[in-house]
């Protein structure tokens, strides 16, 4: 077991890889009642098109997979692992996003047993046919729930917009049309390949003895035969590197009575190593702030002029395969956002210029940000990217933030922002 | 730790070493009325917006940024029918960042609250104007929001029309048009130098320096507040029923009951075990039966009101299953009612209570807003875990019968 200590955070990290390939993290926190523990692999709603283990030919799975598979590992043949959680105190979770499923319970008792309940119901699948189809009509209701969100179609708009050919356009959860599809062998072939040890991570946050919670895992794994392991053979492949198939613009109608506009930019730029990966996302962070953020003559004249209000808001997300940043508002000058935007992401260069005596002071507050999540064992342990950012923690990427400086700002914005890349979606009111 | 600043004004110090971040809450309580609700809320997003030293929220921005991202909003809550404005902030502990950021922030609130950006009796007109339009803007589009909607207007049903109670607390926008930019100066003399004013100072920091420092917000005496925030409400005979059309794929079918026990009233605890059971927490009859064994819901909860006297039900489902749903929530009330219940189910739902209670001591927001809630009712906390413990099926099968169906409200996509 490795011990990393990060003396500034009075705090230690530590890890070590068992020998059927499972990660550990474990992260003490002093003070703290409940303890945090999250098991994630490596597959996403991205990852459709695989060889299965073991098996020669490539497949395409229904849009859903990832999702429908979480549902239902909770489900056994004679319980629910959701109610084995629950007799011992603890809540439990799980969610899936493009690139990642996670499992995860908070409990402040009975640790070592809810540990195994969760190591046990991840690794121990079990699907058939009446379940599945019990779990189409649940899902089907959440796809429908999605469906009449107006910020979940604009966010899910942008990214049909920025990758129209890639999977990324579709739903985590798919469609009612493609989760109708769904067998119990799919479950399994998309399981075996996913879920070996190998491919996961557990992350455990809160109140905890290292040594002893180490331990507890050791036993938990040592005692269960493991099938040889074989990395996954992903199939996806952006259709255009290039992101010259970005859409430029689309619109949608619902009912509702404010308008909303989404401007999303997708970057190309492609990375040696997790670590340039975590820097550049870092980089790209602070130089939004720089663009937009509420300190700045931007963000004040666009408020000031009513182009954008208090729901004005820009994220930038670095996932596996693909990164993109979006920024939206409610506002009733739906084009003129779109175009300050644009305008505003096109002079980069003059706008970092401008922000230099502004520079220290957004850093600053990007630092505070950080710092705020360490107060959180859901956000440390969430936020850790795995080998996407080479197995940095929150720790290492507030130690690398502070390297940053304004110059580098300039080389990421180059990096980043091609006309290609810009596309905007409207999700407009019906009655206008 | 408690001080009292002024009559009416108090001071808690809640000294921890366990987080990071520093946090402040500042409360501000008066009954509400019929108009104060909007002006309230407006008020509150005037004084975040800026102050005579910050006049633009650039200005107030670049003051928080220079502060390690230190974050300081106003907003507005409601208590049962106690109106609150809130002022909360959040900040780097001192010792990450060799700055005497607490004096600082202090300086900062107190430029917020006493300072905000008034002229010859006038809030700043182009300021007034765009927080307005704003506010507006918000309210308005609560109505994207389908099921944020469909709460609203059932409580809308549930509330008798001459109830202050039927004005949300953020207000409404027919209210709106009756402010100005004077008008709001009055609401604000009003808040600062009338309203119970509880201040909360929770981090790694040294009470009487927090004392000292908090001593010089000049707030005034005032005369201590005396009404109750319990809402009665006096039930209807024939439940309210209404139903909206709008293009939505999930139908929204949410219910309220009225549920007379109150916060720390002696079944108050078997009341909280009761909700967790019918439909408060994972392991209830809502989510077991109508999600998970029916496949009827995507969402399917409860939540209990304990400062209001109601319980309301929220689900997600198809529009043609509404009978049938309803029904079944029925069905699971009556199981209770019975004392059908298994002791396993009990104490799953007191084991979850137990777990998020004492999980809500790692988190700093929670801590502040259990303290506010004790000092707004003048009670010591009890010993919650234990309290918990006693409650027993019998006293889950009371509550239950105290449960009255009042309102039903649907928001359906099919004519």
């Amino acid at each position: 077991m490795d011990k990393q200590v990060y003396q500034n955070f009075n705090q230690s990290i530590y890890r070590e890889q068992l020998s059927n390939g499972l990660k550990v993290q474990l992260l003490p926190m002093e003070g703290y009642h409940k303890t945090y523990a999250i098991l994630t692999t490596d597959f996403g709603s991205i990852d459709n098109h695989f060889i299965p283990y073991h098996q020669e030919e490539a497949i395409t799975v229904p849009d859903g997979v990832a999702h429908f598979l979480e549902h239902k590992m909770f489900e056994k043949k004679d319980h629910d692992a959701f109610d084995l959680f629950g007799k011992l105190g603890a809540d439990s979770n799980a969610f899936t996003s493009f690139t990642q499923t996670s499992y995860l319970f908070s409990t402040t008792s009975n640790l070592h047993e809810n540990l195994d309940v969760l190591l046990d119901f991840v690794q121990d699948p079990y699907f058939t046919d009446q379940t599945v189809k019990k779990e189409q009509g649940i899902i089907g209701q959440e796809i429908q729930m999605y469906e009449d969100d107006p910020s979940w179609r604009l966010y899910l708009g942008i990214l049909g917009n920025l990758y129209p050919n890639d999977p990324m356009r579709i739903d985590i959860a798919g469609t009612i049309e493609s989760i109708g599809r769904i067998t119990p062998k799919i479950l399994m072939d998309t399981y075996k390949t996913f879920y070996q040890p190998a491919n996961m991570n557990l992350f455990l946050v809160g109140r905890l003895d290292p040594e002893e919670t180490m331990a507890w895992i050791k036993q938990n794994q040592e005692q269960k035969i493991f099938a040889p392991t074989e990395t996954p053979r992903r199939l996806f492949k952006l259709n255009d590197p290039t992101a010259h198939d970005v859409i430029p613009f689309r619109s949608l109608t619902m009912d509702i009575v404010r308008p909303k506009v989404m401007v999303g930019l997708r970057g190309t730029k492609q990375f040696d190593d997790g670590k340039q990966r975590l820097h550049y996302k870092l980089a790209i962070d602070l130089l939004l702030d720089v663009l937009f953020d509420d300190t700045s003559d931007n963000y004040l004249r666009l408020y000031n002029n009513e182009t954008l209000d208090d729901t004005f808001g820009y994220n930038f997300e670095m996932q596996r395969g693909f990164h993109f940043a979006y920024f939206s508002s409610d506002t009733d000058q739906m084009e003129r956002f779109a175009d300050e935007i644009i305008d505003i992401l096109e002079s980069a260069d003059q706008q970092i210029e401008a922000a230099r005596t502004r520079f220290e002071g957004i850093k600053n507050a990007e630092l505070g940000r950080l710092i705020g999540l360490l107060d959180s064992p859901e956000a440390i342990a969430n936020r850790y990217a795995g080998d996407l950012f080479a197995g940095a923690s929150l720790m290492d990427e507030i130690q690398i933030l502070e390297t940053i400086t304004i110059d580098d700002l300039y080389q990421v914005a180059k990096d980043f922002i091609t006309p290609q890349g810009i596309s905007v979606y409207q999700v407009v009111p019906q009655h206008q | 730790m408690d001080f009292n600043l002024a009559r009416g004004v108090d001071l808690h110090i809640i000294p921890t070493k366990q987080f990071k971040m520093n946090h402040v809450l500042i409360d501000f309580a008066t009954p509400q009325t019929p108009t104060n609700a909007t002006a309230r809320n407006l008020l509150a997003n005037l004084l975040e917006t800026s102050t005579h030293r910050y006049p633009t929220q650039t200005a107030l921005a670049r003051q928080l940024a220079s502060l390690y991202g230190a974050y300081v909003n106003l907003f507005v809550n409601r208590l049962g029918m106690m109106h609150t404005v809130r002022l909360r902030a959040s900040f780097v502990n001192n010792r990450f960042v060799n700055e005497d950021l607490f004096e600082k922030i202090s300086g900062l609130i107190n430029e917020i609250l006493f300072h905000p950006l008034i002229d010859d009796g006038e809030f700043d007109g182009p300021t007034f104007r765009i927080q307005a339009n704003n506010l507006r803007s918000t309210i308005k589009s609560f109505y994207d929001d389908k099921q944020f909607l469909a709460s609203q207007r059932l409580m809308d049903l549930y509330y008798r029309n001459d109830s202050v109670m039927k004005i949300p607390s953020f207000g409404q926008i027919a209210d709106l048009e009756k402010l100005n930019a004077k008008s709001l100066v009055a609401t604000y003399q009003s808040m600062i130098n009338h309203d119970k004013v509880d201040i909360f100072v929770l981090g790694d920091i040294d009470p009487e320096l927090a004392r000292r420092v908090f001593a010089r917000l000049p707030f005034n005496n005032r005369v201590p507040l005396s009404n109750s925030p319990l809402y009665h409400q006096l039930p209807y005979d024939q439940v309210q029923r209404k139903t909206e059309y709008q293009q939505v794929s999930q139908a929204k079918l949410n219910l309220a009951y009225s549920l007379p026990v109150y916060y720390h009233d002696s079944d108050y605890y078997a009341a909280l075990v009761f909700n967790g059971l019918f439909g408060g927490t994972p392991y209830s009859k809502l989510f077991t039966n109508v999600r998970e064994k029916a496949s009827l819901a995507y969402y399917a909860s409860s939540r209990l009101l304990p400062f209001n006297g109601v319980v309301s039900v929220q689900t997600g489902i198809r529009a043609s299953d509404q009978e049938r749903v309803q029904d079944m929530i029925q069905e699971q009330l009556k199981d209770l009612q019975n004392g059908n219940f298994s002791d396993e189910a009990l104490k799953e739902v007191q084991d979850s209570l137990i777990n998020q209670y004492r999980a809500g001591h790692d988190l700093a927001s929670n801590i502040l807003e259990q303290q506010l809630v004790a000092k707004l009712v003048n009670e010591t906390n009890k010993d919650f875990v234990a309290e918990i413990k006693k409650v027993t099926p019998a006293d889950i099968s009371q509550v239950a019968n105290k449960m009255k169906l009042q309102a039903v409200y649907l928001l359906s996509g099919e004519r």
